[in-house]
């Protein structure tokens, strides 16, 4: 089986679940785990939550979507996600200002320890109170100096609108790919 | 743009409006939100102020639209004998910044402009730090208050460090500052543009992401709080960002799946299987540590995208 990982990451609210289960065949699988050992009687619920979906095509063909933790505290999961990503979409809901600080610091999480193709898409565009992306890019730190990556807008309830955005991030991981075949 | 300055803070404003060289005019209503008068009893009024951008950069603040906040300013101190209001009607070309037309006809001094920006812009806006939970609105189709204007400008940020250095309430901004366990990272070559006080500079010594923050305010022997406002501030300036850094191994160990999860995606079980046996990663960011996963062959990809396009 051939296999293509994505990750799909941003804060808690941004429609992660939503996006994931939009385009997966199957229905997705969440954890939510308890601490089982001394730790639990300090912390009353440790909860390590990420969604899994799938979506085969071809014979052995796979695109497997993981959706990442929402709390900065799982950095840990994180990086083993990225470790296996070939390519990854920070979804930034548009009418919350208030968490665009945070996907930043997703962003540069993830920019720090993967150069693998991703996307913004930002979802939430049609609600009361959205940023234009442009603004949104510009709270997120880029701006002339620092280009940002491709955008997208996504409404993640709609599968049409998640397959776009995947396969705005698939012609990146082409672009990738050819410029990893000449590098190499 | 609009919206609550408790969603999205006045430093984070002022970044993102110098950071996209807006042109524009940004309202800020003091109240909250559906506040009602009983609400606001023995509180101070509800006002609006406005602050006007050029490019990113302030050039104007006022606390009424009626053009006449400057002039007042300069009529306070006696600068133009009768006051302004002599001046005949069209004195001032309407495209050109009151205070440049008055320093051009030798009616005020360079250092008098100073003096004017210093208290329309600097001291006003600073203040406006204070407010936890008013409303804002930039509007960029706002035209440029020529008659408020003295034709001197100001980085936002410059103006945010002020305004941040004097708040005492945070509480507005307590889940905006960086986590404890995060470090900073540097975004300038080199030294701060940006004149910095001591306990600045120090923690700024520290900008490399690889210290997390609580480490940082241990070695320095500040408060751990007064090192995160600072990282906040440094962030908010454009100086340097918050970086998360990976938990750290005793951390991890505190972290027990149980097994009570089960499902045939073999790949799931591959990643909670690492998330438990990872190799303790350690706290330091590995910034050069790219990680490069085998690209998906172009046929693949091709596949997938003619896949989804039917979908």
């Amino acid at each position: 089986m051939e296999i293509m990982t994505l990750v799909v990451t941003g804060p808690v609210g941004a429609g992660k679940s939503t996006f994931i289960r939009t385009v997966s065949e199957i229905d997705v699988v969440d954890t939510d785990r308890r601490a089982t050992d001394e730790t639990a009687s300090l912390k009353h619920r440790t909860t390590v939550a990420f969604d899994f979906g799938r979506l085969q095509f071809g014979r052995n063909r796979a695109l497997h979507l993981y959706g990442t933790p929402g709390q900065s505290r799982f950095d840990f999961m994180w990086d083993i996600l990225i470790r296996k990503a070939q390519g990854y979409v920070v979804l930034v809901a548009a009418n919350r200002p208030n968490e665009f600080r945070y996907s930043r610091r997703i962003l540069t999480f993830m920019q720090h320890r993967s150069r693998v193709p991703l996307i913004i898409a930002i979802s939430h565009s049609d609600c009361e109170g959205a940023w234009t992306p442009e603004n949104i890019l510009v709270a997120m730190g880029y701006n002339a100096q620092k280009p940002a990556p491709p955008v997208v807008i996504v409404d993640p309830r709609n599968r049409a609108s998640v397959a776009k955005s995947i396969v705005k991030l698939v012609q990146s991981a082409m672009q990738y790919t050819r410029s990893f075949s000449k590098a190499g | 743009m609009f919206g609550s300055l408790s969603d999205f803070s006045l430093g984070e404003l002022f970044q993102v409006l110098e950071q996209g060289e807006k042109t524009g005019r940004l309202t800020i209503y003091s109240g909250r939100r559906g506040e009602s008068q009983k609400d606001r009893i023995s509180q101070t009024p509800p006002r609006n102020y406005y602050i006007w951008f050029r490019r990113g950069f302030i050039v104007a603040a006022a606390n009424s639209l009626d053009n006449q906040g400057l002039s007042k300013l300069i009529d306070q101190r006696s600068w133009i004998e009768g006051g302004t209001s002599v001046l005949a009607p069209g004195f001032c070309n309407v495209n050109l910044p009151l205070g440049i037309c008055f320093k051009s006809h030798g009616l005020i001094t360079a250092e008098q402009l100073k003096l004017l920006f210093s208290v329309q812009v600097l001291r006003q806006v600073c203040q406006l730090f204070t407010l936890l939970h008013g409303r804002y609105h930039f509007d960029e189709k706002a035209p440029l208050a020529y008659p408020e204007m003295t034709g001197l400008s100001a980085p936002a940020t410059d103006v945010t460090l002020a305004g941040l250095r004097n708040l005492k309430d945070w509480s507005a901004l307590e889940d905006k500052l960086p986590e404890p366990d995060s470090a900073i990272l540097s975004l300038v070559e080199g030294k701060p543009h940006l004149k910095l006080n001591q306990s600045e500079l120090r923690v700024w010594e520290f900008a490399d992401g690889t210290v997390a923050l609580k480490d940082v305010a241990a070695r320095l022997d500040l408060s751990l709080e007064k090192v995160r406002k600072i990282a906040f501030r440094l962030s908010v300036v454009n100086l340097a960002e918050e970086f998360p850094l990976l938990i750290s191994a005793s951390d991890m160990m505190n972290l027990s799946l149980d097994d009570e999860f089960v499902d045939d995606e073999n790949n799931l079980f591959f990643m909670e299987e690492q998330a438990v046996k990872a190799e303790a990663p350690v706290r330091k960011s590995n910034s050069q540590e790219f990680i490069a996963p085998p690209p998906m062959s172009d046929d693949f990809l091709q596949e997938l995208m003619r896949s989804l396009n039917n979908s």
